[in-house]
């Protein structure tokens, strides 16, 4: 008989959710999805008044400022994206390597380690704000919501963080996070939603960071 | 309805939840009388105009706020952070 092995291992978040491949309409796809794996998040909600302080120390350390209104901030290695008053997510290309500077940040902040909580994907194409347009009741349209601006909303009544990334080749992009128990109901909104125009869907296993 | 979350910009009423009116004041601990504890806990001002009331970005950044809205016409006049009145002298 055999044992049945038992270990802890990463399972992905989309893992039996999405995969790579075209779903919807056949031909050129109209978005191209890029599912995001293993990055590495965190949370920093700044103590009451300490937010430039924080903002100082994370300059220091990344070299690059904490936004105080809707926006991300990319840096070399760290991503900072706005996600509340005096509070913010601390994206890492990889999900190893940022202990120690999550650990000297908790002088100043409450500092939560989100890489698994989250679901992230990466969105571009001809028609990616057709795609948006059927769920964010924001106005995504490129004299409204600039490369760096990021919004906390709704998609489907799904809780979602997003923001625009700088244009690639195939134009405007945008990435979307979400609760990773939430992402089911996420992608089959989004599956139904990218449907009719194509979707080609690629994983990013090695990075997670545009 | 839109509220202008000032975080957030703009964003419709479905992204917001509404607790009430922003400015009881809660009598003071157990010196208070019955009566002018049931009035806190059970009396509402119900105005054809001008109300300011706390609305809670749910679907956003989480934040409270206290919205100045005519209640005859939804027109919004103010929208601050509840954190920002709660600091202030008037407590």
């Amino acid at each position: 008989m055999a044992e049945t092995a038992r270990s802890w291992a990463p399972r992905s978040a989309w893992a039996g959710i999405a995969q790579a491949g075209q779903i919807g309409a056949a031909g050129a796809a109209g978005v191209t999805a890029t599912l995001l794996d293993g990055f590495g998040l965190a949370t920093l909600i700044a103590a009451p008044g300490g937010a430039a302080a924080l903002s100082q120390t994370v300059e220091a350390r990344l070299g690059i400022a904490l936004p105080t209104t809707p926006k991300i901030v990319p840096g070399a290695s760290h991503d900072a994206i706005w996600s509340g008053p005096d509070q913010w997510l601390l994206r890492a290309s990889t999900r190893e390597g940022s202990g120690s500077l999550l650990e000297s940040l908790s002088a100043q902040a409450a500092v939560s380690d989100q890489s698994d909580a989250r679901a992230a994907l990466r969105l571009s194409g001809p028609d990616v704000r057709d795609v948006l347009a059927k769920g964010v009741m924001l106005d995504l349209h490129p004299a409204a919501f600039a490369v760096g601006d990021a919004a906390l909303t709704s998609i489907a009544h799904i809780g979602v963080h997003l923001w625009r990334l700088a244009d690639g080749p195939d134009g405007s992009a945008f990435e979307i996070m979400v609760a990773r128990s939430m992402v089911g109901s996420f992608w089959s909104w989004f599956a139904a939603s990218a449907a009719e125009f194509g979707c080609q869907i690629s994983i990013d296993r090695s990075t997670g960071r545009g | 309805m839109r509220i202008t979350c000032p975080h957030c910009g703009a964003r419709d009423a479905q992204e917001f939840s509404y607790l009430g009116a922003a400015d009881l004041q809660r009598p003071e601990g157990m010196a208070a009388s019955e009566a002018a504890m049931a009035d806190y806990v059970y009396q509402r001002d119900n105005p054809a105009g001008v109300h300011r009331e706390l609305w809670y970005h749910g679907a956003g950044c989480h934040a409270w706020l206290v919205v100045t809205r005519d209640t005859r016409n939804h027109a919004i006049t103010a929208v601050e952070p509840a954190k920002a009145r709660k600091a202030g002298a008037a407590a």
